[in-house]
């Protein structure tokens, strides 16, 4: 009985290895299952059947045969649609994680330098929105922005202007959406690394000679490298992909590749080229993911050694 | 804090006092500093000297650290002014003072190397970079960390950073360098190590220095002149000697060592000496010397530990003499405190050096033992 017992415990998978498992079965069933289904997908061929792509193996008699189709990779590049909905995504996604820091580094700082109460309830309103669904909040962005909206009535009745703007289904429009949908996830990292800050490093740079902004640029600034790296990510990451708030607030010549993505699948229903563009997609990301982990990891060597 | 250490580093200190220049070099006058109704600093008075190691010391809360940061320029007295070499530094902010501080934690840059941290202020003087090296090269070898150059602070043990520290902060050449407890991180043997170490680097400088401590073998150790603090108001100022052999309150005499504080009226007030009846003692008390008081008056005489005798018979003398019973013994290796217990409740602590091998032996718990001390040796206080 005993050794049963014995073999048992020596077999099955202890506490530890429960802990590092959970984690580990998710990524496995909600990330690798799925990118291989798509990265599958990407190298068939589309077919007007169900489901609508040719399989890539095949056992044909007494042949297993393989059949790769680059085809949807040549065509994404070939058809320069494509090529110019990644650099327009990438373009809004720096431009938009840029406006975010830019807004966001002034509101960590000043967050950080708060007294504990008072941080308790910024932090609060700066996540209080996120309560609210996503989908709601952007769309309430169509309320404000629309041509009898917010925004165009209040301008019209102190008679600043006699006429609408066209704000919304402007590229503008989409900033906006972004900006706000995202800059909680800027002010969050950025919040915890300046909370952090030694100010007697400040006190010790005053002292040093260095004038209050000096020691901004020569202190602060470069130890909150890690906060605006962290923040910078996730902003970065799911903007390049985003779907909802181009094809709300923006117009026809928004062009993002979530919006591309979403036409060949659903409207083309083309869904090899759609995984294809998938596929490319996160190879782009995986660049700026691989700057971002190389540094973290490095950051933690410095402090371990 | 053994007190037998005390009187001699207080004897070092006092020939250094000759080689001080300039008596008024860093003035504090009428300093007052409040936070919202608390009263933190209140009406000081200082003079440093130039070349001095002046050190300031009271337990936490005592004012200190906020006298330290008016000095500095991180904060602004409410009332008063801050002198240093003629100039008033009332509003200046902290980088324009002549002044540099080596901070309690250090506060080392930690994304920089050791050399760029003591380049950084000289850096902010716009030096050209030539100079730089050289001065940080110069900086460095004063406090031996030129093998360290390249690391960073956290590849450098707690008494390198305080080196480095050291160096930035004498890098500008500042006409006073603060020191906020500067063995405060320190283990006690490295401790007493870098009192001395600190104290010759200082001085070869001839760099004047304002410390702050709440260790007061450590101000006696590197101070010229000490400040003993008490509730925002400076209580004594003084060499090491002076404040623990011419206390001039019960404060700072039992703040500073071991005290035996005898209560009692003047009784006999002439020009050369007094007595005084004390409760406490069967015998009177005889002071070699007379005082500014009357006869009547409460004084205290405050007698320290190591200048009682402890002895089996009785001495000759008729008075600064009790007898009583030998409660308890702490034996310290180089000396022991015995503590006695007189009739009249009253216990005296009094040191015997072991001058003899197993001269402790001499002494036992509930032994009878009689104490006994000079004219000379007590301080008669009377405040």
């Amino acid at each position: 009985m005993n050794a049963v017992i014995g073999w048992l415990r020596q077999r099955l998978p202890g506490p530890r290895w429960l802990v590092i498992g959970v984690p580990f079965l998710w990524m496995l069933l909600f990330f690798a299952v799925p990118f291989a289904i798509a990265l599958k997908i990407s190298f068939s061929q589309a077919l007007i059947a169900m489901p609508p792509y040719s399989p890539i193996v095949e056992w044909n008699d007494t042949a297993l045969t393989l059949k790769l189709s680059f085809n949807n990779y040549l065509y994404l590049i070939r058809d320069n649609v494509y090529v110019s909905a990644y650099l327009s995504s990438l373009g809004i996604a720096v431009v938009s994680t840029a406006i975010c820091l830019l807004i966001g580094y002034p509101m960590a700082y000043a967050i950080a330098r708060m007294s504990p109460a008072n941080r308790n309830i910024c932090l609060m309103l700066v996540i209080l929105p996120s309560w609210t669904s996503f989908l709601i909040r952007i769309y309430a962005w169509v309320g404000i922005l629309k041509n009898n909206g917010l925004i165009n009535n209040m301008l019209m009745g102190i008679g600043l202007i006699d006429e609408p703007l066209q704000i919304l289904h402007t590229p503008l429009a989409v900033y906006v959406g972004i900006v706000y949908a995202y800059l909680p996830f800027m002010i969050l990292p950025l919040y915890a690394n300046l909370v952090k800050l030694d100010h007697r490093l400040l006190e010790a740079a005053y002292d040093l000679g260095a004038k209050p902004w000096q020691a901004f640029i020569k202190i602060t600034l470069p130890l909150s490298r890690a906060g605006i790296i962290a923040g910078s990510m996730l902003v970065l990451i799911p903007v390049v992909g985003e779907f909802v708030i181009p094809e709300m607030l923006g117009g026809p010549d928004t062009l993002m590749i979530g919006k591309v993505l979403w036409g060949e699948f659903f409207n083309n229903r083309d869904w090899p080229v759609a995984s294809a563009v998938a596929i490319v997609m996160l190879a782009l990301l995986l660049i700026p993911i691989m700057i971002f982990h190389h540094h973290q990891s490095k950051e933690l060597e410095s402090k371990l050694s | 804090m053994s007190s037998e250490q005390q009187p001699s580093s207080a004897g070092s200190a006092a020939p250094r006092q000759e080689m001080l220049g300039a008596e008024n070099y860093v003035q504090l006058v009428d300093i007052r500093k409040e936070y919202d109704g608390f009263v933190a600093v209140d009406e000081v008075n200082l003079a440093i000297r130039k070349g001095e190691i002046f050190a300031l010391l009271g337990a936490s809360g005592c004012g200190k650290s906020t006298l330290l940061r008016v000095l500095a320029g991180f904060e602004q007295p409410t009332r008063g002014e801050v002198k240093v070499d003629g100039q008033r530094m009332n509003g200046q902010p902290p980088y324009r003072r002549p002044i540099n501080m080596m901070f309690q934690s250090y506060a080392l840059f930690p994304h920089m190397s050791v050399e760029q941290n003591v380049a950084f202020g000289l850096k902010q003087d716009g030096m050209p970079a030539a100079q730089i090296k050289q001065k940080v090269d110069e900086m460095l070898g004063l406090v031996q960390m030129g093998a360290y150059a390249k690391r960073r602070p956290h590849q450098l043990s707690g008494g390198q950073q305080q080196r480095v520290a050291l160096a930035r902060s004498l890098a500008k050449g500042p006409k006073l360098l603060l020191l906020d407890e500067p063995m405060g991180a320190l283990d006690k043997k490295l401790r007493s190590q870098m009192q001395l170490e600190l104290v010759n680097i200082i001085e070869r400088l001839g760099v004047t220095c304002a410390m702050v401590t709440h260790d007061q073998e450590e101000a006696m150790t590197m101070a010229h002149r000490i400040a003993i603090m008490d509730a925002g108001k400076i209580r004594q100022v003084g060499t090491p000697d002076e404040i623990y052999e011419q206390p001039n309150s019960r404060f700072t005499a039992g703040f500073i060592g071991q005290v035996n504080l005898f209560e009692g009226k003047i009784e006999d007030d002439e020009k050369d000496y007094i007595s005084i009846r004390s409760p406490d003692l069967p015998a009177p008390l005889y002071v070699g010397h007379g005082v500014t008081g009357y006869e009547g008056m409460e004084v205290a005489l405050a007698v320290r530990p190591e200048k009682i005798l402890i002895s089996k018979d009785e001495p000759e003398q008729p008075h600064n003499k009790a007898q009583g019973v030998i409660e308890e013994i702490a034996y310290l290796g180089s000396h022991s405190v015995y503590h006695v217990r007189l009739p009249s409740g009253k216990r005296v602590l009094a040191n015997m050096t072991n001058v003899r091998r197993w001269a402790s032996e001499s002494f036992t718990w509930n032994d009878q033992a009689w104490l006994s001390w000079g004219d000379q040796s007590g301080v008669v206080l009377t405040s």
